[in-house]
């Protein structure tokens, strides 16, 4: 019969950048995996299955969730499941151990995302492996470059002024500097973001996120498997993945994230939620660079086409709004591959959980809304709409 | 502070991709200064490059035609910072509605080396291909697409 499934457990080590980092990356998988289990008071042998993820190519390995399993000194009796879907691999693991879970077929999953943006001495030529490589490598269409497309239409389209982007950027950082896991832990202002390093117009370097290195865990497990934790749990209440064409051109528009819209309304329809903006109390966004936050408030249902930036200016995203977004800082201050992705979730669960780290823990929160995005121009997107139970 | 224990490990692979028919006609037409395009027969949407597949529908695109070289240019971005194995920046990159087309074609626009920086174009010029003198079946066959005085 199916179950609901529900996050009783997170770890997540602090991040930082890797020349700083003195640790490997099956040490972090490591800690950010005991640290999840311990807190969601299970032990090693009661775990059933892991839910591993990598991205091939980027850290010069193409079995690295194999061998960081072996490695995590959890038992050799667990199912492995690896998962390799690029920019949206962390989200997709907790998708599929929430899947696991609600078959029946396992009580308690863990998820686990190390550092994928670790090894490459030059990361965005490691990243550029991934766009399409016949007709788009060769024009010189990097990531950035591809989000510029959507940051130019974007801002053309509404008549927004680049700076908007250097206020939305100040905005993340100030969350950032209170997250003691974050890696970027200072604030800017709006202008010294606009006189970053130009990458391709619109976007300059302070508008894009950083290399970090950190590792995230969550344990998926049963409701009742869950309500052993000992506090409260995050029940996934929906969740759902969607993604676009191929190749940037079938896109047809940049200046809209057609593709959430979508997939919010059917993970909408799944949670009942009916007004997002009044329903749903914290939200964390998978928003690498400055122009994606706008555009998927406005997917998402938050406010009108074009109203997104207003929407971050008037303070309804900040920790005393009505729709505390990205308090952790989100992939602008903190971006570590698979464990990157994973964070939305991760962060999500904890405010739920009241797990947070002190500083950026909110009030009475009850209903959260996580989000991660990855690809090319192609994008999956993932979604889910979390509740807080087990009061 | 120390520096962390590191260890340099170098990947070095080549590749040959086989484009199959779709893009293996696709290429073969821009070696011939042509730019061909395949359409849906369910949604009659008309696909630049070709796709064997539609996204949507779901089913085969067997009809090919020949698109107009000359579109609308509906976005652009002036990069300052390339990365390994691609062009030397500053160059432009964007997106154009051929017409006849549903999808976006993204394509270069002008280097910006050749005393240009971008700043003459804007989004919704009509641009037209400049094709490349030697051609070998490959995306940069059109060498870049160019505004039409």
């Amino acid at each position: 019969m199916a179950r609901r499934a529900t996050i009783s457990g997170v770890g997540m080590t602090p991040a930082t950048s890797p020349s700083k980092q003195s640790r490997s990356v099956i040490e972090l998988c490591q800690e950010a995996a005991w640290a999840a289990i311990d807190h969601a008071g299970v032990s090693p042998d009661q775990l059933d299955a892991i839910v591993v993820g990598n991205i091939d190519g980027f850290e010069g390995t193409v079995l690295g969730g194999k061998h960081q399993t072996r490695l995590l000194g959890l038992g050799d009796q667990l199912p492995l499941t690896v998962i390799n879907t690029g920019g949206t691999t962390g989200g997709n693991l907790m998708q599929v151990a929430a899947r696991m879970v609600r078959s029946g077929a396992h009580e308690r999953v863990l998820c686990l995302g190390g550092p994928t943006f670790f090894g490459a001495t030059d990361l965005q030529s490691a990243i550029n492996t991934n766009s399409p490589m016949i007709v788009e490598q060769p024009l010189g269409m990097g990531a950035y470059h591809m989000g510029a497309f959507a940051a130019s239409a974007y801002l053309q389209r509404h008549g927004i002024d680049a700076a908007a982007l250097g206020e939305i950027v100040a905005i993340d950082h100030r969350k950032g500097a209170a997250n003691p896991l974050a890696h970027l832990r200072y604030e800017v202002t709006p202008e010294q973001v606009m006189e970053g390093m130009q990458l391709s117009t619109p976007l300059t370097l302070p508008m894009v996120c950083p290399v970090s290195t950190s590792a995230c865990a969550v344990v998926v497990a049963s409701e009742e498997a869950g309500s052993a934790s000992g506090h409260p749990t995050a029940l996934i209440k929906a969740m759902g993945t969607s993604s676009d064409p191929y190749l940037g051109g079938g896109k047809g528009d940049f200046a809209v994230m057609q593709n959430l819209a979508i997939l919010a309304r059917r993970v909408y329809a799944l949670a009942d939620v009916r007004s997002p903006r009044d329903e749903i109390d914290v939200v964390e966004l998978f928003a690498p660079y400055a122009h994606m936050q706008p555009m998927q408030l406005e997917a998402l249902g938050f406010c009108e086409p074009g109203a997104g930036v207003d929407l971050m200016l008037s303070g309804a995203t900040d920790r005393d709004g009505d729709l505390p977004t990205n308090m952790s800082g989100g992939p602008k201050c903190t971006n570590a591959g698979v464990a990157g992705e994973l964070a939305p979730y991760a962060h999500v669960a904890m405010q739920l959980m009241g797990s947070a780290p002190p500083e950026i823990q909110l009030d009475d929160v009850r209903v959260g809304l996580a989000h991660g995005t990855g690809g090319s121009f192609f994008q999956f997107e993932n979604l889910a709409v979390l509740h807080r139970i087990g009061d | 502070m120390n520096t962390p224990a590191t260890q340099h490990v170098r990947w070095d692979l080549d590749y040959d991709i086989h484009l199959g028919s779709t893009w293996g006609r696709f290429m073969q037409g821009l070696r011939e200064k042509k730019i061909l395009a395949n359409t849906c027969p369910e949604c009659r949407r008309v696909f630049v490059p070709p796709q064997a597949y539609c996204e949507s529908c779901f089913v085969r695109t067997d009809e090919w035609l020949e698109l107009p070289q000359e579109g609308v240019l509906e976005v652009f971005t002036v990069v300052a910072r390339g990365f390994t194995g691609g062009p030397t920046p500053p160059y432009v990159i964007g997106a154009i509605r051929l017409d006849g087309a549903d999808t976006l074609l993204i394509h270069l626009l002008r280097h910006t080396d050749q005393g240009d920086d971008g700043s003459r174009l804007e989004v919704g010029d009509r641009v037209r291909a400049v094709w490349a003198e030697d051609r070998s079946g490959h995306i940069l066959d059109i060498s870049r697409f160019e505004p039409i005085a």
